[in-house]
């Protein structure tokens, strides 16, 4: 099937361009979020924790904190694109456009991945301020900022596609992403939490997204790496399956 | 000849269950400027969502061009041009880029795209304005880069959904005169308006639908031949002709 290249890169350029009218919520807000995260838990508390193994304890906090902003950054993304498309009728000029609909959520995770890989690299630069940054495999970081932020992207997706008010945008990033990336091992690692906890800890999908990054960041890992490798991009194609079935059936999309 | 637009027995129920488009079936020779007519509420608009993707058909078939527009939808889009009824854009995007990306979309490369664009943002006199806002035009300025954008990829059916609804009189004109001359050089032109004048004016074929149904179909002349003309034809169709009586007793 031929590929509309040029209609795939507007979206992207039409997106780009939007996001650039935001600067402040879409690139500022984050870079100082993760600031924040490493000056006050990294460098502020973590200088007073002496023993954490090979490493200091930000440069074991900074991957949790680049994962919670790749996390945050790529569902915003997605669901304020979708939801706003669909709230000032707009996401009717690519309906009537003639992209597939793999195009059509191609051209909107693009958009997702993109911003997410920005926001880390970001907070990677301020991690650099601080002496903090260890890059053990750049092709490890980046397969797991791409596919956490694909997951995540086809999730804000689904939620903007069900979503009837901006109230329910907020659903799952306040009840469930936010409280299982706290609890996910971003500050703390799993053997340090009592033993009837740490089932949470292991059935926690963010778990193996901090663990996998830290593993590329600084080499430690907690639990099984190829799994949780495994588990993602599984995780991605389920979604992404998902994803396009609601485009194919227009739910949310087409009256 | 293939058709331009060929509807058969098209129904469209939405989840609320209020049944839009009980049975529409029509054929659009190419080349016909084509009047679709109706009160508020029966069925043109959806059936144009319909046609365009913005809604998914219930039942029936469309096909534009021979093409099946649910099953080939790629090749189906690539040969028409919406202009709806109501202004489907980013507000805060400027005339010039609501123009572009919809060129993108349907896969112009760049140089063509921008003498496209720079044809139409000159065509619909919009090069003041070209930069602002979309938020910030005026209504008929709005129209004006809705029209623009349904041109871009020079469709050969071209749909207008109440294109002069609160434009002023100096732009209907000129919508008028351009239509037409498109329509001379071979598009074929499918339009919904409430001014009878506009239809009798440009419009070659006419359909009159009510209650989801098409009531009446033929070409202009036949309704022009009885007495009445359009008017009448038009009031009696959509079982309107005897409130109409009744209020001018």
């Amino acid at each position: 099937m031929e590929i509309n290249w040029i209609g795939l890169w507007t979206m992207v350029r039409r997106e780009i361009q939007r996001l650039a009218r935001v600067p402040i919520q879409a690139v500022v807000a984050p870079l100082i979020s993760a600031l924040l995260f490493i000056f006050i838990f990294g460098f502020v508390v973590g200088g007073r924790i002496k023993n954490f193994g090979h490493f200091s304890y930000l440069e074991f906090v900074l991957p949790g904190v680049v994962m919670m902003n790749v996390v945050s950054a790529s569902f915003l993304q997605a669901t304020s694109q979708i939801y706003f498309q669909r709230f000032q009728k707009s996401i009717e000029e690519i309906l009537v456009s003639p992209l597939s609909y793999v195009e059509m959520i191609g051209g909107t995770v693009s958009i997702v991945i993109l911003r997410s890989v920005f926001t880390a690299l970001g907070i990677l630069v301020i991690g650099t301020i601080f002496g903090a940054v260890h890059l053990q495999s750049l092709p490890e970081f980046l397969f797991w900022v791409v596919f956490v932020s694909m997951i995540f992207g086809f999730l804000g997706i689904i939620v903007a596609l069900w979503a009837k008010t901006f109230e329910q945008l907020n659903v799952l990033m306040v009840f469930f992403i936010q409280p299982l990336s706290m609890v996910g091992g971003v500050f703390n690692t799993i053997g340090m939490l009592p033993p009837w906890l740490r089932w949470l800890a292991y059935g926690n999908p963010l778990f193996y997204f901090i663990n996998g990054l830290r593993h590329s960041m600084i080499g430690f890992t907690e639990g099984p790496a190829t799994f949780g490798a495994a588990f993602t991009v599984v995780l991605a194609a389920v979604l992404g399956a998902i994803v396009w079935r609601l485009y194919a059936i227009g739910w949310g999309l087409r009256e | 000849m293939t058709p331009a637009l060929e509807i058969s027995h098209l129904r469209k129920v939405y989840r609320s269950g209020t049944v839009a488009v009980e049975d529409v079936s029509l054929t659009i020779q190419p080349g016909d400027f084509f009047g679709f007519l109706g009160p508020n509420g029966a069925g043109k608009s959806t059936t144009i969502h319909c046609i365009t993707g913005i809604s998914n058909p219930t039942s029936g078939t469309i096909r534009i061009f021979g093409v099946d527009a649910v099953a080939d939808y790629r090749q189906a889009r690539k040969l028409v041009g919406l202009s709806p009824q109501e202004f489907n854009v980013d507000p805060f995007a400027n005339a010039r880029n609501i123009v572009d990306w919809m060129g993108g979309y349907f896969g112009m490369r760049s140089a063509e795209r921008k003498k496209r664009v720079d044809m139409l943002i000159e065509r619909f006199e919009l090069v003041p304005h070209a930069g602002k806002p979309f938020r910030e035009l005026s209504g008929g300025l709005k129209r004006r880069v809705i029209l623009a954008r349904a041109m871009v990829n020079d469709p050969k059916l071209l749909i207008l959904d109440e294109p002069t609804a609160g434009v002023d009189v100096e732009l209907r004109m000129d919508l008028w005169r351009y239509l037409q001359e498109l329509n001379r050089d071979g598009t074929t032109i499918l339009l919904t308006s409430h001014y009878l004048e506009e239809i009798e004016r440009l419009c070659k074929t006419i359909a009159i639908v009510a209650k989801g149904r098409i009531v009446r179909n033929g070409p202009k002349e036949e309704f022009f031949t009885e007495p009445g003309g359009l008017e009448k034809a038009y009031l009696a169709a959509t079982g309107k002709a005897a409130d109409h009586v009744a209020v001018g007793a």
